[in-house]
């Protein structure tokens, strides 16, 4: 007897005849995350099985594929020969000793001499008199007994569904731009589109010498707990210092944040066609700071000439925002205190609701261009 | 590279290291292995006992325990000391102590007491012996203070709490004066913390001195190595570097001071005055500089020095926790949070020399005013 992992997906059971390339991007990503693991992977009838891995493996590998997504469910499984003693003997394995059971039977095999339901009413009845402190209930059972009787004469028996990251697998929606800081919203928000498929290149702005290594180390943290999703494998960083020394030397103080996010957002773009992005995306959320107000917003919007920005959390609440990020891990290096976006530039009252009009007539006293220009020069490549 | 962040670590002693290569590669055996070249390392480390304890004590009334650290001679100290009642200490310690002390306050051990510090960083001797009382077990005041380089005379100290209470346990953390400051120490104090790494041995490396009549509770427990005060196989190696780097040191230990002490007064002077305020008293360890560029953020400063080749420490950090942001010990000495903020470290070893000093000081000079220019 051998235990297997079965995969189960998600919506991709609701595409038609394109089905195909989500599968097989599903088969690449599931094997990116496997990566040196011991494993073989194969698909069965609309299911991945992992077979032949190293039995201490199983709970890396379920840690893993929780992270695939386009996965709805898994499960660990004993395969056995298809006879009634063989699933028993699994099932014993699988079945509490005391509580409330039902027995599921699903069977491939049309030639097998018993029915499904004679199957599980015959394994129910064999536990039964094997656990004496286990009663049957068919409508609200402390555990099910899952047998699933396979086509070549194998059966798969198992209890647990660990739910998947669903969504859809990484690589078959394009590709975007996060711009990452070091804070809780823009990971969660690269892990979003990432969900529906997007592939997620990381663009992150520092200030250094007004921040600190600890800063960037965070993001990089960050980016890698991202890339467990999305599978990137670099982080590119850009200073902004000398922009905040700009604005902060020429321009009114309560629109440093203002005309800087304009910056970063005019690099973000030109950054996104090099690296063949089709879509910024940001953590900005409506009206939790100063700068992400809707003028806030219009304000940086405006300097994007061709590419969507998409700020999946926009109508989040900051406590939605926050259990999204504890649950795909990225909390806890998040709300170290370190600042990212150095705070020595900030005003004591930005403004929150920019006029267009000043905000063009501040900006017209920068060399914009040529500040982009020297961004660019600071651009830096980091392999996570 | 200019390095001046000494009271950090310091570079090893090439010296000491080479003097005791042989137990890093050949004389690899453990010294608690009853074969002869095991047992033969017995007496190697014997010998580095009573050497170190020679140069601060007499090796007769003192025993020394190896540890892996500052931190962990200071929590043997504190964790064997302190009984019911209370502990004082004073603000300007490590958090080597103040953790320590922190911790068995919060378990509902000890009531922790602790005295402020002048405008320099030194423990207000009035306020800490007004603290000491009969029910006082366990006093802990620092030698050198590591973030103004302040020297607390811990001798006097301990003798007036020892009139006051003779039955205190008297500690003193040594790390940052060890190799250092000319000193003995004086029979009233009990326990004294050293650490290899300041004085160029190696990280992983410290001592507890301890006074032979002083009971410790061990804090190890296991093979009962030194003498079963400190269970764990012995750091051979590392624990020769340290005897060696000391040795080194103490062999010149006037002579480093007083070079130390004109190339501090040298600094300070070549350094701008508009933009940095000593905040180290002149009679303070000339190892240790503290200064801040008032309105300046000092973590800024200390990356644009490191951009510029010169490495030194900073108090504060960018940090969006106040908490961790300033200084303690600064806060601690009467100072606000702006020149908190803008505390520099600068800390010099022997192998500092007076060019370094001085080219030190021109690049603070270059840094501070172009940063006075982009803020203002």
């Amino acid at each position: 007897m051998k235990t297997v992992i079965i995969i189960r997906y998600s919506e991709i059971y609701l595409k038609g005849k394109n089905r195909g390339f989500f599968e097989k991007q599903l088969e690449r990503n599931i094997e990116k995350s496997l990566g040196e693991l011991q494993h073989e992977l194969h698909r069965y009838s609309g299911r991945y099985l992992i077979e032949n891995f190293e039995e201490y493996d199983a709970e890396e590998i379920l840690l893993r594929l929780k992270k695939v997504f386009g996965i709805h469910s898994m499960s660990v499984a004993y395969e056995t020969a298809s006879d009634m003693n063989s699933i028993f003997e699994a099932a014993k394995l699988v079945c509490n000793e005391t509580g409330t059971f039902k027995v599921e039977t699903h069977r491939g095999d049309k030639k097998y001499p018993l029915t499904s339901v004679e199957i599980s009413a015959t394994l129910g009845g064999m536990l039964l008199s094997h656990f004496y402190k286990l009663k049957v209930d068919v409508r609200n059972p402390s555990f099910h007994v899952y047998v699933d009787v396979r086509e070549n004469g194998t059966a798969l028996v198992f209890s647990e569904f660990f739910e998947g990251a669903n969504g859809m697998p990484v690589g078959t929606a394009g590709k975007g731009l996060l711009l990452i800081s070091g804070g809780i919203d823009s990971p969660v928000a690269g892990h979003m589109m990432a969900k529906r498929g997007m592939r997620i290149e990381c663009l992150h702005f520092h200030s250094y010498p007004y921040t600190n290594m600890q800063a960037k180390e965070k993001v990089i943290d960050l980016a890698k707990v991202l890339s467990s999703y999305t599978y990137g494998n670099a982080l590119y960083s850009v200073s902004v210092t000398h922009i905040q020394e700009a604005i902060h030397e020429k321009c009114a103080p309560q629109l440093m944040v203002t005309l800087l996010r304009r910056f970063m957002f005019r690099i973000s773009e030109r950054f996104a066609h090099r690296v063949g992005a089709q879509c910024l995306i940001t953590g900005e959320s409506l009206g939790q700071v100063a700068s992400q107000t809707i003028e806030g917003m219009t304000s940086s919007n405006s300097v994007v000439e061709k590419l969507p920005v998409l700020r999946p959390l926009v109508g989040f609440d900051k406590n939605e925002i926050i259990d999204r990020s504890v649950k795909i891990g990225t909390y806890d290096i998040s709300i170290l205190p370190y600042e990212d976006c150095c705070t020595v530039f900030l005003p004591d009252y930005p403004a929150i609701r920019p006029k267009m009009e000043d905000i063009l007539k501040e900006e017209s006293k920068l060399d914009v261009e040529g500040l982009i220009r020297q961004a660019f020069e600071s651009l830096e490549k980091i392999e996570l | 590279m200019i390095y001046l962040d000494n009271a950090a670590t310091t570079k090893p002693s090439a010296v000491a290291l080479e003097k005791a290569a042989e137990f890093l590669s050949d004389n690899y055996f453990n010294p608690s292995a009853p074969y002869g070249a095991g047992f033969a390392l017995q007496g190697q480390l014997k010998k580095a006992r009573t050497a170190i304890l020679s140069h601060v004590c007499d090796a007769n009334a003192y025993e020394l325990i190896f540890t892996s650290c500052g931190t962990e001679s200071d929590n043997t100290a504190i964790f064997s000391c302190c009984r019911r009642g209370n502990a004082v200490t004073t603000a300007g310690e490590h958090s080597a102590v103040l953790a320590g002390l922190t911790e068995l306050k919060n378990r509902n051990v000890i009531d922790l007491r602790t005295a402020g510090l002048d405008e320099f960083g030194r423990v207000r001797v009035d306020e800490l012996l007004a603290l000491v009382d009969d029910k006082t077990t366990f006093v802990s005041v620092m030698h050198v203070n590591n973030e103004t380089g302040a020297i607390n005379d811990v001798n006097a100290i301990a003798k007036a709490v020892k009139r006051k209470n003779p039955r205190v346990l008297f500690h003193s953390d040594g790390v940052q004066a060890f190799g250092k400051i000319p000193f003995k120490i004086s029979p009233e104090i009990d326990f004294y913390s050293i650490s290899a790494h300041k004085i160029g041995g190696l990280k992983g490396v410290g001592a507890l001195i301890k006074k032979k009549s002083a009971v410790l509770h061990v804090f190890m427990h296991g093979g009962g190595q030194e003498n079963g005060r400190r269970s764990g196989t012995e750091n051979v190696y590392g624990i020769k570097v340290l005897e060696y780097a000391a040795e080194e040191k103490y062999a010149k230990i006037r002579e480093n001071f007083a070079r130390l002490k004109d190339f501090k007064d040298c600094f300070l002077q070549s350094l701008n005055s508009e933009i940095y305020t000593p905040i180290s008293s002149p009679d303070a360890s000339p190892y240790i500089i503290s200064v801040s560029a008032k309105g300046l953020r000092g973590e800024v400063l200390l990356h644009m020095a490191d951009e510029k080749g010169l490495i030194v420490g900073a108090g504060s950090a960018c940090s969006s926790n106040s908490k961790r942001r300033y200084s303690r010990v600064v806060l601690a000495c009467g100072y606000d949070e702006k020149v908190a903020d803008g505390v520099l470290r600068i800390s010099f070893s022997t192998d500092t020399t007076k060019e370094e000093v001085l080219a030190a000081a021109q690049i603070l000079n270059e840094i501070g005013t172009e940063l006075f220019k982009k803020m203002n």
